[in-house]
């Protein structure tokens, strides 16, 4: 990948001062939903490049252009490495005010968008696909990039502080980014200024800011990488908290409780009180995870250290055994080509999949003779049953045998209904809550779902992600066997268009056996 | 910033005398000459100074504003770009790319305090108007580097110890184009220079040392 020299971010053919309109890019589709706006991937119109635009929202702005954006824009503008999503440009579009003269009179009314190069996949959307399990060496060499451009980061004193699966990018080419610098914010090397601790995803939200340290540093980046880390290997994200109090409860009873043998200095942060549990816990880490080889466990640990100063740094974690013992990390470049998954869009496929699906069932009803064939409700719905009251849609009864949850069928189309899945636009939310949130609103270049500082109570509840398990979405962790490289594309005309999931996948969609 | 200053975005966009010294056509239609021009940036930054110290932020952040406010005068007219929303706005910029954020009504209420004056009178969503025009004329370079980083560093080398004498000087620096013009370290090497002789303390021979051009000391007087 060809990098321009940072400070030639958009000298060569753009005027040097004014930046262009958004006119120039042609959207096609909506990839990903922040709180800060959307995001579209869109094409340039003199150059048919693919572009990533996000957008920045303006309205409901007291303080104008919005921190968090020049933020981002500071930092990225900064940062110029291979692991580090660039930023291109920043192009606007005429909001509809005009002056007096009939010219349009600012930008002010209208919209700013950021340009980013597009990136196909990130990596919970990938890692959501049916069927699709991460090889060893595949997943060295993710970790491998991550760690690569957060040690960047890091050594250029930018904290990234929303490192979850959704905002890190991947493309085709095998290499992983950091996206969405929303949240994040220079330090300074003394870890003397306050920062708020109300940053970072739920799940992946380290001890030190939920007991509401206010000085902080690099490792609560690395906490967040451990989490991602353990979630590749173990195939669903492993401290998925519904609140603050449980997600540290989950903490503790993976990582042990901590106290001031462990953590010299933890009684001195502000809730430690508040939240000290009533009696030790003990660390069950290596229980939990014992299926994991001996150099991820070891490595795991280090980054899942409760005390941040004694947690692994972005650096000393590259030199570890793991990525240096075999099977070694792979090559980027010979990672298999998948096609574009953002988790925004993998999640509204799977409400069109309902739809379909419903219909599905009502063309079937014709057909009772298939019903026989299928599995009890209550052997697929075993982790949440809860998500699965009041729910009309009839997913689990076409529940092939083989798979082992409720997951992958959704991403099959059934070969019942007449046209395509596009023919059934998404509507608004035909089932809330069972493919619930993961806090950050679909893909890496949107911006948390957090407030930029916070101001909100510490237990306002408003900033929690809702958080439903995940657990019955995993793709890889119940991968059938039959999957295989080659028949994710075997058959698929779908390229890049508004629905690349067009019936490629009918194979794996087992009620028509 | 941490970052390196040679790779930055500061660096590449370091201009030449003469280029500052542009007056935009605009103006000079309405009769301001360069002079003019450079009285009217001046008060500028001594606006600016003010503003800031009402609302308390630090030199940083007024240096920030300045350096903002000269760079959007080397493209763009007064006339368009009215300057006495400009300072402002600057400083609210710079107070938030500093993350020392000060509220825009907190700046209007100073502004009016200030300055009595009915052509000093905008509103809040002047401000916030301006922002973005400001933005989108710095191109989003948002990342200034200043003298003050270098010159506790050099202070400390030279063995200086009187050094407020030295941060006064840099900070009037501000009151012309410098940072425009000459790297941050430069800048602050001037500034030590011009200290030492008005001190008559004799630094020539650490200042033979590090080789600098000594040409930059003469555009300080």
């Amino acid at each position: 990948m060809a990098l321009a020299a940072f400070g030639q971010l958009n000298a060569d053919d753009i005027p040097s001062w004014g930046s262009r309109s958004v006119d120039c890019f042609e959207k096609l589709e909506q990839i990903g939903e922040g709180t800060y706006g959307q995001v579209y991937m869109a094409r340039e119109i003199k150059t048919g490049e693919i572009v990533a635009l996000k957008k920045i929202r303006m309205d409901n702005e007291k303080e104008g252009f919005p921190i968090t954006a020049i933020r981002e824009i500071k930092i990225l503008k900064k940062l110029d490495h291979e692991n580090i999503i660039k930023l291109k440009e920043i192009v606007t579009s005429q909001g509809p005010e005009v002056d007096e003269q009939g010219k349009p009179d600012s930008k002010y009314n209208g919209n700013i968008y950021m340009v980013f190069e597009y990136m196909d996949h990130d990596l919970t959307g990938l890692a959501d696909r049916p069927g699709l399990r991460f090889t060893i060496p595949q997943i060295k060499c993710y970790m491998k990039q991550l760690l690569t451009g957060l040690h960047y980061c890091h050594v250029n004193q930018v904290l990234h502080r929303d490192i979850k699966g959704s905002n890190l990018l991947i493309d085709n080419e095998g290499t992983l980014k950091l996206a969405d610098f929303g949240l994040a914010r220079s330090f300074s090397g003394d870890h003397n200024a306050n920062l708020t601790n109300r940053v970072i995803t739920l799940w992946y939200r380290p001890p030190e800011l939920l007991l509401g340290a206010t000085k902080y540093g690099p490792a609560v980046d690395m906490w967040s990488v451990g989490c991602i880390f353990a979630e590749l290997l173990h195939g669903k994200p492993i401290l998925p908290g519904k609140n603050e109090p449980e997600q540290l409860n989950k903490i503790f009873e993976l990582c042990g409780s901590p106290n001031e043998i462990n953590w010299p200095g933890v009684s001195k942060i502000p809730w430690y009180n508040k939240f000290k549990p009533a009696r030790q816990m003990n660390k069950h880490l290596r229980e939990v995870f014992r299926n994991f080889d001996r150099h991820a466990l070891d490595l795991l640990e280090k980054m899942l250290i409760l005390d941040p100063s004694q947690r692994i740094s972005a650096k000393d974690a590259l030199d570890a055994e793991y990525f240096w013992t075999d099977p070694l990390p792979c090559d980027p470049k010979s990672l298999p080509k998948y096609e574009s998954s953002h988790e925004f869009q993998t999640k509204k496929k799977r409400q069109q999949q309902r739809q379909n699906e419903e219909i599905a069932k009502r063309q079937k009803l014709q057909h009772p003779q298939q019903h026989a064939r299928l599995p009890p409700i209550q052997q697929t719905g075993q982790a949440h049953p809860q998500h699965w009251t009041g729910l009309n849609h009839p997913v689990s009864n076409y529940q092939p045998p083989a798979s082992a949850g409720p997951s992958h069928h959704h991403y099959g189309k059934p070969r019942g209904p007449p046209g395509g899945p596009n023919r059934y636009p998404p509507s608004g939310n035909p089932s809330g809550g069972y493919y619930p949130d993961r806090g950050g609103q679909g893909g890496g270049y949107t911006s948390g779902s957090y407030p930029p500082q916070g101001r909100a109570p510490p237990y306002s509840g408003s900033s929690v992600p809702a958080s439903g398990p995940r657990g019955a979405v995993s793709g890889y962790g119940v991968a059938p066997a039959n999957y295989s490289q080659g028949g994710q594309y075997a058959g698929s005309g779908a390229g890049r268009g508004p629905n690349p999931m067009g019936g490629n996948r009918s194979q794996q969609y087992g009620w028509q056996q | 910033m941490a970052s390196n200053f040679w790779t930055s975005s500061h660096y590449k966009q370091l201009l030449d005398q003469e280029e500052v010294d542009v007056v935009h056509p605009l103006d000079r239609e309405k009769g301001i000459n360069l002079e003019d021009f450079k009285l009217i940036k001046m008060h500028m930054a001594n606006y600016i100074g003010k503003l800031a110290q009402n609302v308390k932020v630090r030199q940083r952040v007024v240096a920030t504003a300045v350096t903002y406010m000269r760079r959007v005068y080397t493209k763009k007219s007064m006339t368009e770009y009215d300057p006495r929303v400009v300072a402002p706005t600057c400083l609210y910029l710079a107070s938030k790319a500093e993350e020392s954020t000060v509220q825009a009504r907190v700046l209007v209420y100073y502004t009016r305090k200030l300055y009595s004056d009915e052509k000093y009178r905008y509103e809040i969503k002047d401000i916030l108007e301006m922002e973005m025009k400001i933005l989108e004329a710095l191109n989003y370079y948002l990342v200034v580097f200043h003298p003050y980083r270098s010159l506790s560093q050099l202070l400390q080398d030279a063995g200086m110890n009187d050094t407020q004498i030295c941060w006064g000087l840099v900070n009037d620096t501000y009151k012309m184009d410098l940072i425009l013009i000459h790297p941050p370290h430069l800048i602050a090497l001037a500034c030590i220079y011009v200290a030492s002789v008005l001190k008559d303390k004799e630094n020539t021979a650490w200042f033979e040392e590090l080789r600098v051009d000594m040409n930059v000391v003469s555009l300080q007087s």
